[in-house]
């Protein structure tokens, strides 16, 4: 037997030491006669540990036959089966990929569930894979309450605090689109090396502080420490020294290896989360088998004897022992248990191997936007109660104001109409946010729906996703638009993708507003004028919306509650912050950029374009504070060129329809694209390419956005990007004036 | 030589009609001791033997009605169970269908033959002056077994009596008679159906509720063990050897399982998705569960199959559904 095949040695060497009766040494003296667990409960939890490991065990004999494609395992992790057992499915659960066991044991609370052919054709990437459908190799579930995940970077953990947040907060609210039980706690696993992550401290940290707030978090961040992340060792004290003693945060430590220890800390960590409602850091210490996964070769940096060391701690073992040792069972029954799994495994995985993939492109791409709920709308307010919740201020609605205002006015709105809505962020409750676009939330709404965040964006989004988990649309706020970039993973890896690898069976649907972009002269400097929305140009599904003026930022809004409320979207709404107050469009008090509030039903449908002029010299395509310099433009160049010119304000940047485009170009040949974003990556460069290759026609078309620069401070704000007398000068240079 | 794996599937009441008589003398040659001793039994009790019935001619009043039907189904059962050969065949798992739970129960260990007789008669004789409410069956699928949306609707809809079974492209539907009177009138006719099912009461309801009841005064929870052979329930729950709590297990059998939907095609799902098995093997007697069975394997497209007519032909040439009730391929597994 070669030594690095270490699936074959582990394998033989259980049945050989079971036989033999050469156990290892339990690690603490606890027997079932001090309990109340019943041995058919311990023989369960074994069964399932015992099929979890067969499974781990055919899959590498299937990769190497090239059926297989996923080789990560549970072995080391059995011990994982009993929170299958202990805790009751109605607890969401967001597991980390080694959480075969307890996929297993949790499935038999449902019967008629088949755990083993569905993770037989996760593993075989079948499209019959019930919860990815071939997409990838997750443990997930619907019905189990299993949502799947494909982090490997711990980036669950904060929609996992997000969603066990939620729960209480549905309660309160009591809101009918609720998805969770009102008693419901959330687990969330993850391995040692994982706690490192910055999205992992990132979620602790959250849940500790809304703990402390007095709120409730009810979470068992449950770690399962194998002493490895990889290759890398982790000190052997390290998950305790850093999450004993947290206030907030209540410590157990269970023996990973020995089924009665984790029994009991399992059900006390279970009670004591459900009542206090609070963080519980569950610390699982045990081994892990057979390398990181299959194509990992321990050997290269781990020493033969630790090797062997670790594989005769193998769980298996130990709940062999404590089996025999509980008479539970006899070693005869332990083998006959392991030879039945392994031969239906192996005869299970077999079948999966041969039931179909996906293939073409739209198979794969069907699950990018989620399934249509085509749920019934909430009814929009009366007028009665629209007066009551505005106050003062009702009588202002028909006056023109800025777009801040109006943006203000339609939250207000959206939040009186649809009332599983939340507000949250930096500085968006009782400040009403940095620019009042969330003034007067707070007050109207209460802190239960309108919130503030810490000063960590992972965590809002997080909490976003976690909200959109159990019901709620939640609206959360990125103060500035550079502060996403520290927690895009939480857009991109998680929000982004959840529709897609669950087929649209679990989705977050969320509105995500975020001030940002440039020309806030005099203020800010680089981060409060960032002006890259090259982010979201290549993440599938999410819907990119970016107002210029109140009026279409009110209507656009309404669109995108609507979409998230009916169809589930992940929405980003970035608000031009130098739009905010603007009033004037020409020239000083001229008040051609305050408009009046919207009629309450009105909207923006997605991908519609705004439309001002309809000249055909020249058409400018543009959005944002692209459309207002552009206008400022227009007069002159139409004056100078002495012909009409269209603009195009794009205002959805997300899906563009670029047939739609051409023909909203019509006949005209010169097109400037006006993209107010770094020219490398903006979306006026894919406009471009696009433009070009999918016309019928030569077009005359050139980008003009602004330099591959930072932003500069005070004067030189600016200085990098399109204004109106560039705009003028690249239009009559493009027409040849 | 590799043993072909198979699930045992065990029928339910309907299974012994006109065309069944003499199915037990047929085919009980391997089976004589286990029929000789519920003949003596039922002697004792003033009853007709199972021999005897199983050679009378066919009388729906006697041959359907609970304290004999049940028995005489279970010793057919039980007959061809024994007559499967195990050195080519290795029994994966055990499943069943409605009164087939018990069967079930006998033949994976979990309730000795004795006991299970008990069981069975006991249950099959609990109504014996007055069934309780009855049982409709109503196809939801069309003649290619494909299923009709229209009709699932219409029947969903109607029904103010309870779902009794999930028999695969049939819906059996309990009630109190009256009920079932309006029903008779109200489903659209489709050949034979709407169908009352004679001599059935409404098994798988809540109206069962007194039977159940006092099937737990008569029948007591240590005559159950841990089964030999995986169970999968009227649910699709599997019970495995070892980790079998019989306390779950008698209390399933005689409180859920009475009272509450006994869902037959969940159970098929899940022996053939989680056991893999080479072929299914419906005791008999009879084959009509056959249909049942079909219309759950192309609904889940298994084998490939998709449409009645490849069922159909897969079974002419290679069976993957052996009913132990067709000479032909009972000669499959017994031979």
């Amino acid at each position: 037997m070669s030594l690095f095949n270490r699936a074959k040695v582990i394998d033989a060497n259980f049945t050989q030491f079971v036989k033999s009766g050469n156990f290892p040494t339990a690690r603490s003296q606890l027997n079932l006669s001090q309990t109340n667990i019943k041995p058919d409960e311990l023989i369960s939890i074994f069964e399932s540990q015992v099929l979890s490991r067969q499974m781990d065990l055919k899959a590498r004999v299937l990769k190497n036959e090239g059926k297989c494609f996923y080789t990560i395992g549970s072995s080391g992790h059995e011990g994982n089966a009993v929170f299958g057992k202990v805790f009751p499915y109605t607890d969401m659960a967001f597991l980390h990929y080694r959480s075969g066991p307890f996929f297993i044991e949790r499935s038999k609370q449902i019967p008629g569930t088949t755990p083993i052919y569905d993770m037989g054709l996760s593993f075989m990437a079948s499209s019959d894979d019930p919860i990815s459908g071939g997409r990838h190799k997750v443990l997930g579930s619907k019905i189990l309450n299993i949502p799947p995940q494909t982090s490997t970077i711990a980036s669950h953990l904060p929609k996992a605090v997000g969603t066990a947040f939620s729960i209480d907060r549905a309660k309160d609210l009591d809101i009918p689109e609720r998805k969770l039980n009102s008693s419901s706690i959330v687990l969330c696993s993850f391995g040692d090396a994982s706690t490192n992550h910055a999205t992992a401290l990132s979620a602790f940290n959250i849940s500790i502080w809304i703990s402390n707030q007095g709120g409730h978090v009810p979470i068992i961040f449950i770690c399962e420490d194998n002493g490895t992340g990889i290759s890398v060792p982790t000190n052997d004290s390290w998950i305790e020294q850093n999450f004993n003693k947290r206030r907030g945060m209540d410590y157990i430590q269970t023996d990973g290896l020995h089924l009665i220890d984790l029994m009991i800390k399992t059900r006390q960590a279970e009670h004591n989360c459900r009542i206090n409602r609070s963080p519980i850091f569950l610390h699982m210490k045990t081994v892990r088998l057979m390398g990181h996964a299959g194509s990992d070769v321990e050997l290269g940096y781990k020493s033969l004897s630790d090797i062997e060391s670790t594989e005769f701690n193998d769980p298996l073992l130990h709940s062999a022992r404590i089996l025999i040792e509980n008479r539970c069972l006899s070693a005869e029954d332990i083998l006959m248990i392991y030879k039945l799994a392994k031969d239906q495994i192996n005869h299970v995985f077999d079948w999966t191997t041969v039931r179909p993939k996906l293939k073409t492109v739209s198979d794969v791409m069907e699950s990018i936007v989620p399934n249509q709920t085509r749920v019934i709308l909430p009814k929009q307010p009366t007028q009665k109660a629209r007066r009551d919740l505005f106050g003062k201020e009702f009588s202002r609605l028909d006056q023109p104001q800025h777009m801040a205002k109006l943006i203000n006015y339609a939250l207000s709105d959206i939040m009186l109409r649809y009332e599983n809505t939340l507000i949250f962020g930096e500085d968006v409750a009782q400040k009403g946010g940095v620019y009042n676009v969330t003034a007067n939330l707070y007050k109207q709404f209460g802190v239960r729906r309108v919130f503030n965040s810490l000063l960590d964006e992972t965590s809002i989004i997080g909490l976003g996703i976690g909200f959109g988990h159990n019901g709620f649309i939640p609206i959360p706020e990125i103060q500035f638009l550079a502060y996403l970039h520290n927690a895009q993973d939480q857009l991109r890896g998680e929000a982004a993708t959840l529709p897609f690898f669950s087929k649209g069976q679990f989705t977050n649907p969320m509105v995500l507003r975020i001030p940002g972009l440039a020309y806030q002269k005099g203020f800010g400097g680089h981060y409060h004028n960032d002006n890259s929305l090259t982010i979201f140009r290549d993440i599938p599904g999410v819907i990119l919306a970016v107002p210029s003026n109140g009026a279409d930022g009110a209507k656009m809004l309404r669109t995108a509650i609507r979409e998230a409320y009916e169809n589930s979207r992940v929405v980003v709404f970035v608000e031009p912050i130098a739009l905010y107050m603007k009033k004037d469009l020409h020239k000083p008090k001229d008040r051609k950029w305050i408009f009046k509030y919207p009629y309450m039903k009105d909207e923006i449908p997605i991908g519609e374009f705004g439309t001002y002029g309809n000249g055909k010299a020249l058409t400018i395509i543009t959005y944002g504070n692209g459309l207002y310099i552009s206008l400022q433009a227009k007069k002159e160049i139409e004056k100078k060129l002495k012909k009409k010119i269209k603009i195009i304000d794009l205002r959805w940047l997300s899906d563009i329809d670029i047939f739609k485009l051409l023909k909203a170009i019509g006949i005209c040949e010169n097109v400037l694209i006006v993209d107010e974003c770094r020219r490398t990556g903006c979306h006026g460069e894919g406009l471009l390419a696009q433009l070009v290759s999918k016309s019928n026609k030569t077009l005359n078309i050139k980008l003009y956005a602004a330099d591959d620069s930072f932003i500069s401070l005070g004067v030189a704000a600016t200085a990098t990007l399109p204004s109106k007398e560039s705009v003028i000068e690249y239009a009559l240079e493009l027409v040849n004036v | 030589m590799c043993k072909k794996r198979i699930v045992v599937i065990c029928p339910g009441r309907g299974s012994y009609t006109r065309d069944t008589k003499g199915y037990l003398k047929t085919n009980e040659a391997k089976t004589k001791n286990n029929i000789e001793w519920m003949n003596e039994k039922r002697k004792e009790e003033g009853l007709p033997t199972i021999s005897i019935l199983d050679a009378s001619p066919f009388k729906a009043k006697i041959h359907m009605a609970g304290e004999n039907a049940s028995s005489l189904i279970y010793a057919c059962s039980l007959s061809d169970f024994l007559a499967i050969n195990q050195d080519k065949y290795e029994i994966v798992a055990i499943t069943g269908n409605s009164m087939g739970w018990y069967t079930a129960l006998a033949l994976s260990g979990a309730l000795d033959l004795k006991n299970a007789y008990h069981l069975i008669h006991t249950m099959g004789s609990m109504m014996k002056d007055e069934i309780i409410g009855g049982q409709i069956i109503y196809p939801l699928v069309d003649d290619n077994w494909q299923e009709d949306e229209s009709i699932k609707k219409i029947v969903l809809n109607e029904i103010d009596a309870y779902i009794s079974i999930l028999l695969g492209g049939y819906i059996v539907i309990g009630g109190e008679q009256k009920v079932l009177d309006i029903l008779l009138k109200k489903l659209p006719a489709k050949d034979k159906y709407p169908l009352q099912l004679p001599f059935h009461a409404a098994f798988h309801t809540p109206l069962m509720k007194s039977v159940s009841e006092q099937a737990m005064v008569e029948l007591h929870h240590s005559l159950f063990e841990k089964p030999s052979v995986p169970l999968v329930d009227g649910r699709g729950n599997i019970w495995r050897p070892h980790s079998t709590d019989t306390l779950a297990l008698y209390q399933y059998t005689l409180g859920h399982q009475v009272t509450k939907s006994y869902d037959f095609t969940s159970a098929i799902v899940v022996a053939m998705k989680e056991f893999c098995p080479d072929k299914l093997v419906l005791l008999g007697p009879g084959t009509n569960l056959g249909g049942s069975i079909g219309q759950i394997i192309i609904r889940h497209d298994w084998l490939d199959l998709n449409t009645k007519s490849a069922f159909i032909n897969l079974q002419k040439t290679n069976p993957y559904l052996i009913s132990m009730g067709n000479e032909n391929q009972r000669e499959i597994v017994s031979g």
